[in-house]
């Protein structure tokens, strides 16, 4: 293992920046700290590079204790959400710069510097400077100047937040092929859910300081052990339901005037607090619909091109709903029958 | 590295107290007289020296302490316990060191309760030499190795030591000095504490007499340093801002012009305005001469006084006012006023409702700079003070004069300070921390609005006749400088420059016959030591404060705006009050001189590293530091490149007022030690106008040279919105 925190804390005077966070990072894994801003992701991973020193706890790098290490005395690099480019120096310099400063001589340094900016495509752009460069450019250039170093974790702090969306699609996949391609342990902090699930290997969510729960994209998705998970990890929509058990492994759910049996060995029988996820809900004219649906008054419509949104009044209150089909359209005030996939509807339990 | 430092450290200390003279030598270090007297001789023994051949047993625990921190050095441990084991040992010795050097003076134990407490002794000691100062800096250096091994500062004992450097380099050369005017005010003849003479020194008519309000008499010196800084500095608030308005925000023909005038004041000895005024208002000024020609008025002596003294400061002082407003008034972002403008109001009402309030705390801050240096003032009023007397003159005439009473120099003193610190207290209370004028690194593409008509005006009425007059003042003291006599006899001549600044051709090679030539050089010399180690400290102290975060660091930039509060004559008088005794005895050397240039000035190269360096982001250190590059080389490598007009700024800066202060240094010069502005305040108050003028042209002339230099050879400084392009940042 890479990186592991054990009980560590950060304050801030009175304030409690990280209240208390242990976790592991496997070596060649790319982990991801997700959370709304202000949960302590962005001190998190400071603290692992050594910017910030906890208050409280121990950090482990590569097996050894480096707590009461600065940066500088830490075998990790980072890449800045700002790039943090020095405008005094070219991109060669730049690259050059961490190089020099372990100690190579200027030839070697100027070498690898290369071999890093041929991994990150930019062999030809060594003299130039990095306001003559574009954002994914001067994103690279960032890249390759943490990489050249080869350090035992890279960190990388919310990097595609300064580029366009087109552009974040192509840097995230680039990423994610580089992490794989050289077996590099990454820690990754973005606050961006779709983002995170689309390069980890494990998503650590945080919240007000403290982990929320952490696991693969798809248990978190799928599996959100609390409500504030289940509103993160993509849209839901939260709803009051009753719970009776059918057989260890199903639950069924009672929502107004339907029933659904959900996948689910612990939760107790009674009153609970369900997510339903907008793709989950087919939305259909009271005349086509299936026995077992939701009734409903379309309250708003608009349409996505891909898709169609609208916001539906019903028993259970009022749920938001995506549908693929933007042929046929409905309007503000028609009646709807709501039909609820399985898959879709999650138990929140604590 | 940081396993090798505390070794390096402890066993340079060492080496310092068995190789070097404990105690400071008469003739200084270089002589090399010392050599042979390193063991037998009392004024030469080093440290190890003077406790085993003379006796001095109390700097013994001392060395034991250092001797300690080597073998924590030595010891095989773990970073955390050698970082404790350091720790201990450091403060231990420190402690000690302190205690004894403020303990056993020149006489024995220094104050009475010691001597019943320990009994008579009968070694003494003078001031701390080159072994003392090394062992001094190498318990602070193993002090804070041990810190940063012990994770404080962010692990780096680099920081760690800078921080370490630059407070306890403040505690010495500002905090103590400042306690020692305290100190002082309470003490009798004898340096017995009598708090009683305090009250009675400061309860007298001649500091708060208002007899001046009901007609008869004149008014207390409290009261007249009041009245006139209350007057300067809502003079040069508003002259200030009115030029400020005219170049920011009219299409003014002559904005270059103006900024000139920001820059003549900076290069001018305080007093030369003084002098001007003299010439064209005093007794055979031209106006006095105009009158008695035309009308046969008898001439007066008008101008000294109050109102002499006033006009001299505002003159002196509205450009310093400028400076600070321009950079208010550009910082109100347009996009606020074309807000307000595509709210329905007009232009007259945006600049009430909405320039005016954002500009409010740079009014504030314009005003107490204008009272600060209204109050600090000691050229302008010795010049054109007359009758009416002030806190900074009568603490010279208390040290220098006949008086010589310290107790008097040292009260008068504390109510300066209490005058000074209160104003800055009252801008504190008044403006609070924020300020809402800021440049932000958003984009801000808006255009400034033009004043309104009524606005423009008034500014344009005041604003113009002032700098005409202003330009005028400074064209009639260069020509003073170049008539035989001035009231009498207008015959134009270089006399004047030929008396001060002759060089004579001999066999022997070239004479410096003039008589300005020895304070030239030594201002010269003792200027350009003192700027890089002021701008090199100053920019340090900016760095802590702004990227590093620990302990005390509020403390620490509290105590460089205080040092920034306290004026030159409070701090000059502090010097001599402090460093004429042992530990530090230094009163007569140039070190005095230099030591107080660097501390009077290193709060401004603070302000503007800070200002500097918190335009650049954060995160370009953090990327250094995560880049394998240490504290010093970060930077080295990245800090201060992207400073350099800072750089440029606080050199020039340092340099420039080491030339021209006054108030400070003239209880510290020397004969051996003179300098120029002193000799030429001398000059004045000798009544030789001509060769004083002369000497200021040429300190004026070669301060603009070397600016112009520096200029040159940096190139312009790119201001504006895009400026701002190197901030990004995290949230």
């Amino acid at each position: 293992m890479s990186v592991q925190f054990e009980g560590v804390v950060k304050r801030y005077g009175e304030a409690t920046a990280v209240a208390g966070i242990s976790f592991t990072v496997e070596a060649g894994t790319l982990v991801t700290l997700l959370g709304p801003s202000g949960c302590g992701k962005t001190t998190t991973l400071r603290m692992i590079a050594g910017l910030e020193l906890p208050s409280e706890g121990r950090v482990v790098i590569a097996g050894r204790d480096v707590t009461t290490l600065g940066a500088t005395q830490r075998d990790v690099s980072m890449v800045f959400q700002s790039y943090a480019l020095f405008p005094h120096m070219n991109v060669l310099e730049n690259v050059c710069y961490g190089l020099r400063r372990s100690g190579q001589s200027r030839e070697d340094a100027a070498r690898h510097a290369r071999e890093g900016l041929l991994q990150v495509g930019l062999e030809s752009y060594e003299e130039r400077q990095p306001s003559e460069l574009s954002g994914g450019q001067q994103q690279r250039v960032a890249v390759a100047r943490a990489l050249v170093l080869k350090p035992s974790v890279l960190l990388f702090d919310e990097p595609l937040s300064n580029l366009d969306a087109r552009l974040r699609r192509q840097m995230r996949e680039e990423i994610r092929e580089l992490q794989q391609r050289l077996g590099l342990t990454v820690v990754y902090v973005t606050h961006d859910q779709q983002e995170a699930m689309a390069v980890s290997d494990r998503i650590i969510v945080m919240n007000a300081g403290r982990i929320e729960q952490q696991g693969s994209p798809r248990d978190l998705y799928e599996r959100p052990a609390t409500p504030f998970l289940a509103r993160f990890m993509g849209e839901s929509n939260p709803a009051r339901g009753v719970l009776s058990r059918l057989d260890p492994a199903t639950v069924r759910v009672r929502l107004g005037t339907c029933e659904i049996d959900v996948a689910n060995a612990t939760a107790a029988d009674g009153n609970a607090t369900v997510a339903i996820r907008p793709e989950a809900i087919a939305v259909e004219r009271p005349a086509d619909a299936a026995a077992n649906s939701l009734a409903g008054t379309i309250a708003k419509a608009s349409y996505l091109g891909t898709h169609m949104e609208y916001s539906i009044d019903t028993a259970a209150g009022v749920l938001f709903a995506t549908c693929p089909h933007v042929d046929r359209p409905l309007a503000a005030g028609d009646p709807v029958a709501l039909q609820l996939a399985p898959r879709g509807v999650i138990v929140v339990e604590g | 590295m940081i396993s090798r430092a505390p070794l390096a450290w402890s066993a340079a200390g060492l080496l310092a107290a068995i190789a070097l003279p404990w105690c400071a030598l008469q003739e200084g270090l270089d002589s090399g007289a010392w050599l042979g007297g390193l063991w037998s001789s009392e004024d030469y023994a080093s440290g190890l020296g003077q406790i085993v051949e003379h006796g001095k047993w109390w700097l013994a625990p001392t060395l034991l302490a250092l001797a300690a921190c080597l073998a924590a050095a030595l010891l095989p441990a773990t970073r955390q316990r050698r970082g404790t084991l350091l720790l201990i040992a450091s403060t231990a010795g420190l402690l000690l060191f302190v205690a004894q050097a403020l303990g056993i003076g020149l006489r024995g134990w220094t104050a009475a309760w010691l001597t019943t407490l320990f009994g008579e002794l009968d070694g003494r000691q003078v001031g701390l030499g080159a072994g003392g100062a090394v062992v001094l800096v190498a318990l602070l250096s193993l002090l804070s190795i041990g810190l940063a091994l012990r994770g404080g500062f962010g692990g780096d004992a680099f920081v760690a030591g800078a921080v370490t450097t630059v407070a306890s380099s403040i505690v010495l050369f500002t905090a103590w000095p400042i306690l020692r005017i305290l100190v002082q005010a309470f003490q009798d003849g004898d340096g017995l504490l009598a708090p009683a003479l305090l009250v009675e020194r400061l309860a007298t008519e001649k500091i708060w007499s208002l007899r001046c309000l009901s007609g008869g008499g004149r008014c207390g010196v409290a009261w007249n340093t009041l009245f006139l800084a209350l007057g300067c500095g809502a003079g040069t608030t508003a002259l200030g801002l009115a030029f400020a308005l005219i170049v920011t925000r009219t299409s003014f023909g002559f904005k270059k012009t103006l900024r000139v005038l920001t820059v003549l004041p900076i290069v001018t000895p305080p007093f030369v305005i003084g002098l001007a005024l003299i010439l064209v208002f005093g007794r055979s000024g031209l106006v006095n001469q105009f009158l008695e020609w035309s009308m046969g008025i008898q001439p007066t002596r008008w101008i000294y006084g109050f109102q002499g003294v006033f006009l001299a400061q505002l003159f002196a002082f509205t450009p310093v006012a400028f400076l600070v407003l321009i950079g208010v008034v550009e910082g109100v972002s347009p996009t606020l006023e074309e807000a307000s403008q595509t709210l329905r109001a007009d232009r007259w009402a945006t600049f009430t409702t909405v320039s005016l309030p954002l500009m409010r705390p740079g009014l504030a801050n314009a005003f107490l700079v204008g009272f600060i240096e209204s109050i600090a003032d000691f050229g302008n009023p010795i010049v054109l003070g007359g009758d009416y007397g002030v806190l900074s003159t009568e603490i010279y005439f208390a040290v220098v004069g006949a008086q010589l009473d310290y107790g008097r120099a040292a009260s008068l003193a504390l109510l300066l300070l209490v005058f000074a610190l209160g104003a800055f207290f009252l801008q504190r209370r008044v403006v609070g921390t924020g300020s809402y004028a800021t440049i932000s690194g958003k984009g801000d593409s808006g255009l400034p609005t033009p004043l309104p008509d009524r606005a423009r005006r008034a500014a344009a009425c005041v604003a113009l006749p002032w700098a005409a007059f202003t330009l005028m003042l400074y064209g009639f003291a260069f020509v003073g400088g170049l008539v035989k006599v001035w009231g009498r006899d207008y015959t134009p001549t270089l006399d004047h420059y030929a008396k001060a600044f002759a060089v004579e051709h001999t066999a022997d090679g070239l004479i410096w016959t003039g008589a300005a030539w020895n304070s030239f050089w030594t201002t010269l010399k003792l200027a350009a030591i003192a700027a890089p180690l002021t701008a090199a400290l100053g920019l340090i102290a900016a760095w802590l404060l702004v990227r590093q975060r620990f302990a005390g660091r509020a403390t620490l930039e509290f105590a460089t705006m205080l040092s920034f509060a306290v004026p030159g004559t409070v701090i000059g008088v502090a010097y001599v009050f402090a460093f004429n005794v042992p530990p530090i005895e230094i009163t007569g050397t140039a070190m005095i001189i230099v030591l107080c240039f660097i501390f009077r000035n290193m709060p401004v190269g603070v302000r503007a590293g800070m200002a500097a360096m918190s335009q650049i982001d954060r995160s370009l250190d953090e990327a250094s530091l995560t880049l394998r590059g240490r504290a010093p080389q970060t930077l080295f490598y990245v800090v201060l490149p992207l400073l350099r007009p800072a750089i440029v700024g606080a050199l020039v800066y340092g340099f420039v007022r080491a030339v021209t202060t006054v108030s400070a240094v003239v209880f510290l010069v020397t004969a051996e030690y003179e300098l120029a502005t002193t000799y030429i305040i001398l000059r004045v108050i000798n009544g030789d106008y001509g060769l004083a003028i002369a000497y200021s042209c040429a300190l004026i002339v070669l301060m603009l040279a070397v600016i112009l230099l520096i200029q040159f050879a940096v190139g312009d400084r790119r201001l504006g919105r895009r400026a701002v392009a190197l901030k990004g940042g995290r949230a």
